[in-house]
């Protein structure tokens, strides 16, 4: 662990400290499981981990949102779900114990937005469905269940009745549904 | 926020979003001739503005070129006459920011924002719902990039980013540095970004302090960051501390929340335990260890091995129970006096106890409970309740099929409904009746059983110093015999829940509870009251038997567990794999498990008075029960089919500590403490008539010392005076009555506001079903291209059957246009809470519904004279169309003047122009109906007209800011989110 101290820096694990809702502790285990990830040569914190990389965590290898998180949390330039080191430290605190309900719904929000313009909509939802309940045959939905489960979705959820669940609607559910906060969870 | 780089308002990616959603804007409509295109420039930077941000400022330009100081006066300025756009952000607030200090929530606008806001607006909330703006905006970005055209529109989106960065970072700064580190910390934008913000802040802050510099601000500077070090160093410690991670991450990663919850639960009953221990240890054994440490027992007394399960002989002298603790004031280097230092520790703890129990169960109880949905089965409620932190591959595909199945079961319970029939219906009231009468009757059973054979012990049990081995044996019965029942009955109980046919899970689970719950407490109720009213008389040191029996209570229901968790469940995962391969793998069933911690805390509560190391004992316990049970279900459990609301389940539990155990066994030890003797031979209290007692001797004491009135006073006048506790209960209720009031009111709010968000969104969809129908009308039109549009109205000038293609193409334009800002909405309304925005298209849209229909009626009327083809019709004609260009000059003169206003304001006049052009084009019509009319009168009715509309605009315009009502339906949604909030901590109040 000293080492990995050492390689940090006192003044920027403050700064992440300061700018994430995680412990030292956590940071630096973040960053001694990262270094692990990158190669030998690049071992700067501006390094960029590949999506596929990334997903080999044990964390995140079997969440069903994998790539969903990548491409939220990643701010590459072409889009390919890459995380650099600050990228990573900004995933784990929204998915960490102490991270608000409102930054958690916030990400929530934006993992389920598959198609990223701004609303769950239809096909958002539907996929969303499809991503939870598993793509093998015996236990997708048929269409008219799904039809059916993403009306009474929108029924319960969609106030203004404008066909979409918009980020303040996906708040207020959340906000009704306690067990969010302890499910929206991802410890390293 | 994915391809926002620090400072990068200039990112590529960023103004592909925008150029984009300009783009669809036009490839959607481009085709049609839209009146309102001319203002173009203007009208889309303010657009794009009153969609990010809602504060809604006008001339962004300007204003983001204006250095520091001045740019927060001007924007603030063009904010003040703005009433939506103050409205919005004052109500949009509260909600974004989980603050306490918002809980006197208002709806009613409070427009008379003060200019000085700007400087010292301390809300967070601001800041945090602004960058939602902005990052939902940037979050809206399409897959196909367009051309890059409209520069104007990146520039006024620019600066206002810039602006809205600033202002941001002005607010930080005036925050304190904790806070701002939580603002910072809360801000839902990419790790780049906060850190360039907080590099701004610190910048502007070191800036700012280079003018004052102070020795003392330096020193403050340096204090304030040593203890937030010093408190990131202890909370790192903290979690180094913490008991079990890794254990508890690979439960909650296998098994889930609700599993896991349990074994939080049993946790935290640990903490309970080792607290009362260091409390007893400390305050009461050490003293008398240091003073006197070798227990009198007599000669004959010997430890024998059995004392270890019964808990008697040689354990009888020790400090383990009440009786080996002295009545002396302890000479040493202060005095010291057991008595009151036995009462007081108890007493503190119980109540220390309560409170924390309080505490615990009123948050966990509004968190889990006053939030949550009514509805039992949402989809909602399966969807957010799937846990992101499992791990293992296997309980994924599980918990998958599980999702599956209550999905379906959520829809095929909502289709059926209560379609039961009335013989059903009895039939399913006879077995709940039946079932609830055989497990009551079963409880009182054991309870009489457990009073018999408790009178049986007492006969065999003498009270004498020395007992035989099968006598000491024999005491073991009734421990045995009543953890015996609570293994075994339950499982009854389990039994007949499986006939019966619950409506939702949640009901089958509360009746199971609450008949464990009813066995529970009799089978203690009646040990208490033989340990009170039988074993109180009969022997000389009566509490140390009764501490006695309390320990041979915990130990064997130790063991009960033990083989209850290995018996249980290993029997039934051999069972279920082996044998009967159609039970399955057993579940953990965390219900019953968690009653059995609390029966066993409730055991050392009671016992607390009686035998003050019993708290020992249960933490060996608890220890050994977590890597017991731990075991107990990686080997022989699956995962639970259902994912059970955890979190409810625990507020229950925690309620049920609380309720019947901790107060029963509060009132246990008060009654002791009150009403009964103690024992003459023993213990700390002999010699007085109650242990209560013992404060008034000192009082006694008190009395004579000088300086101690104040102590005597008290006791006489507060704690012995009923009028004191009278008045203390009236005031109580009477803040009660009041809180109950106000949530009752906040309540109905909440209804009023959740039907206006209701009746908002009918309005607008019956709009737009208006619109598509109109547009199904009118199905064979070209759409022409946006910017012919003022060439084809110029064209009409010439050719009278121009007129024609020109409502037409209005028709199309219009619904164009409307489609675009129903785009726009929902755009915005994903993005951030613009109900200025909202409001203003649903305005547009009503202007232009009317407006289409009179344009609608001009070409229907147009038509028909067009066929007569008389001279004086081609003169109305030209005559109208005339006054329509006119009219639409004026309209573009409008347009240029409100894009230098703020939007409501826009949107007002141009609904009042347009109703004034719709009014004017009636008239037309009526013209041309009628061949014989000068074109002096057409043009009369027309000015007349455009008058009557711009009077109406001026009356309006000033009325509007005192109107709610359109404000839009996300800030209502935020309202509601806020009062919520605000009302849940009024619930917490009391």
């Amino acid at each position: 662990m000293g080492t990995t101290a050492s390689q940090l820096g006192k003044d920027l694990l403050s700064e992440y400290q300061e700018l994430t809702f995680l412990t030292k502790q956590e940071i630096l285990l973040a960053h001694k499981r990262f270094t692990e990830l990158l190669n030998k040569d690049e071992k700067d914190h501006t390094a960029r981990v590949s999506m596929n990389t990334i997903l080999t965590l044990p964390e995140l290898k079997s969440n069903p949102f994998k790539e969903r998180i990548c491409h939220v949390f990643s701010t590459s330039e072409n889009k390919d779900g890459g995380l650099t080191f600050e990228d990573f430290l900004d995933l784990l605190s929204a998915f960490s114990d102490s991270a608000t309900l409102e930054i958690k719904s916030h990400y929530a929000f934006r993992i389920f937005d598959f198609d990223d313009d701004g609303t769950l909509d239809y096909g958002d939802l539907e996929k969303l469905v499809n991503c939870l309940t598993g793509e093998t045959q015996d236990t997708r939905l048929t269409s008219e269940e799904m039809r059916q489960l993403i009306s009474n979705i929108l029924e319960e959820s969609d106030i203004d009745k404008d066909g979409t669940v918009n980020l303040s609607e996906f708040q207020h559910v959340i906000s009704r549904s306690p067990d969010f906060v302890s499910s929206f969870k991802i410890v390293l | 926020m994915s391809s926002y780089s620090n400072g990068g308002f200039f990112n590529a990616a960023y103004h592909d979003s925008e150029t984009l959603e300009i783009d669809r804007r036009s490839s959607s409509k481009t085709h049609h001739t839209n009146p309102y295109a001319r203002e173009d420039p203007a009208w889309r930077g303010e657009r794009a503005e009153t969609h990010h941000s809602s504060t809604g400022w006008s001339s962004s330009d300007d204003v983001g070129r204006a250095p520091w100081g001045s740019r927060q006066d001007e924007s603030w300025r063009g904010r003040e006459s703005i009433p939506m756009g103050v409205l919005s952000t004052h109500q949009g607030s509260p909600s974004w920011q989980h603050d306490h200090n918002h809980s006197t929530f208002q709806i009613a606008p409070d427009s008379q924002y003060d200019r000085t806001m700007s400087i010292r607006l301390p809300s967070s909330g601001n800041m945090t719902m602004r960058w939602r703006g902005l990052a939902m905006r940037r979050m809206s970005m399409f897959p196909t990039a367009g051309p890059d055209q409209l520069a104007f529109a990146e520039d006024a989106i620019r600066d206002e980013m810039e602006n809205e960065e600033q202002k941001l970072v002005e607010e930080l700064v005036a925050l304190s540095t904790r806070d701002r580190i939580r603002a910072i910390q809360d801000l839902p934008m990419s790790f780049e970004e906060k850190k360039h913000i907080r590099n701004q802040v610190l910048a502007f802050k070191s800036s700012k302090q280079s003018h004052q510099f102070t020795c003392f601000a330096d020193c403050s500077e340096n204090v304030s960051l040593s203890l937030r070090r010093c408190g990131y160093n202890i909370n790192s410690a903290r979690q180094t501390l913490e008991l079990w991670q890794g254990i508890m991450k690979e439960i909650g990663g296998k098994f889930g929340t609700s599993v896991l919850s349990y074994f939080l639960f049993l946790k935290w009953l640990l903490m309970f335990n080792i607290f009362s221990f260091l409390v007893n240890f400390g305050l009461i054994t050490i003293p008398v260890l240091v003073y006197d440490h070798s227990p009198n027992k007599p000669p004959n007394v010997n430890f024998r091995g059995l004392e270890i399960l019964t808990g008697a002989g040689y354990f009888n002298y020790t400090v383990m129970y009440y009786g080996g603790y002295s009545n002396e004031t302890l000479e040493g280097l202060v005095d010291y006096n057991m008595q009151l230092s036995y009462f007081f520790t108890i007493a503190v703890y119980m109540v220390l106890c309560g409170i924390a129990l309080i505490f615990s169960m009123a948050s966990s109880f509004r968190k889990n409970y006053v939030l949550a949905d009514s509805s039992s089965n949402s989809a909602w409620q399966l969807l957010c309740s799937w846990n992101f932190s499992i791990t293992n591959e296997k309980a994924v595909t599980q918990r998958m099929n599980n999702l599956c199945v209550q999905l379906k079961e959520s829809l095929s319970e909502k289709a059926q409904g209560e379609l039961l029939t009335r013989s059903e219906k009895l039939k399913h009231f006879g077995i709940y009746l039946g079932s609830w009468l055989l497990s009551t009757s079963l409880a009182v059973g054991c309870g009489a059983s457990v009073y018999y054979l408790c009178q049986f012990e007492q006969q065999e049990v003498t009270d004498a110093d020395h007992w035989s081995l099968t006598q000491e044996a024999e005491t073991l019965l009734v421990p045995f015999m009543v953890s015996l029942i609570n293994l075994v009955v339950p499982l009854f109980y389990s039994l007949f829940n499986k006939f019966e046919h619950y409506s939702s899970q949640r009901r089958q689970i509360y009746a199971l509870v609450l008949r464990n719950v009813l066995l529970k407490v009799s089978i203690l109720g009646v040990l208490c009251y033989y340990w009170m009213n039988v074993v109180a008389e009969k022997f000389s040191c009566w509490e140390s038997m009764v501490g006695q029996a309390l320990y041979r209570l915990v130990i064997v229901d130790f063991f009960f567990l033990m083989l209850g968790s290995f018996f249980g469940e290993f029997l039934s995962n051999v069972i279920g794999t082996r044998f009967l391969p159609r039970l399955g793998v057993p579940e953990f069933d965390v219900a019953r498990n968690v009653l059995e911690l609390i029966y066993a805390q409730t055991l050392a509560w009671i016992g607390i008075y009686f035998s003050p190391l019993l708290p020992t004992i249960q933490i060996l316990k608890f220890f050994i029960m977590f890597y017991l049970k731990k075991v107990s279900l990686t080997q022989n459990c699956q995962p639970p089919r259902r994912s059970g609301r955890a979190a409810q389940m625990q507020t229950i539990f925690i309620g049920l500590l609380f309720f019947p155990f901790f107060v029963g066994a509060l009132s246990m030890v008060a009654y002791t403490a009150w009403r009964l003797t103690p024992s003459e031979r023993c213990g700390p209290f002999r010699g007085l008539n109650s242990t209560f007692s013992v404060v008034g001797v000192w009082i006694d004491d008190l009395e004579e010392i000088p300086g101690s009135d104040w102590v005597v006073w008290i006791y006489q006048n507060v704690i012995r005076s009923e009028i004191f506790y009278f008045l203390i209960t009236l005031i109580i209720l009477v803040f009660i009555y009041i809180f109950w009031q106000v949530t009752k009111g906040r309540k109905d709010l909440i209804v009023l506001l959740r039907q206006q968000i209701v009746n908002e969104g009918k309005d607008k969809s019956f709009l737009l079903e208006k619109l598509q129908n109109l547009q199904k009308a009118n199905p064979n039109k070209k759409p022409k291209p946006k910017n012919h549009k003022k060439h084809t109205k110029r064209r009409s000038d010439d050719q009278s059957s121009g007129g024609q293609s020109t409502s037409n193409a209005m028709v199309q334009a219009l619904l164009a246009r409307q489609r675009l800002e129903d785009d726009e909405e929902r755009h915005s309304a994903g993005g951030l809470p613009v109900p200025s925005d909202i409001s203003t298209s649903s305005v547009l849209m009503q202007a232009m519904l009317a407006r289409q229909r009179a344009d609608k009626q001009d070409e229907d009327l147009c038509q028909m004279p067009n066929k007569h083809q008389t001279s004086s019709s081609a003169l109305a004609m030209a005559m109208q169309a005339r006054g329509r260009a006119e009219d639409h000059g004026r309209d573009e003169y409008y347009g240029a003047e409100d894009f230098s206003e703020n939007s409501f304001n826009r949107s007002s006049t141009l609904m009042q122009s347009m109703q004034a052009r719709q009014r004017a084009e009636e008239n037309a019509a009526y013209d041309v109906d009628d061949p014989s009319s000068s074109v002096s009168s057409v043009m009369m009715q027309v000015m007349q007209a455009r008058q009557r509309a711009e009077e109406q605009d001026r009356i309006q315009v000033p009325a509007a800011p005192q109107n709610p009502a359109p404000s839009g339906s996300s800030s209502l949604i935020q309202a509601m989110l806020a009062r919520q909030q605000a009302q849940n901590e009024y619930d917490d109040g009391y």
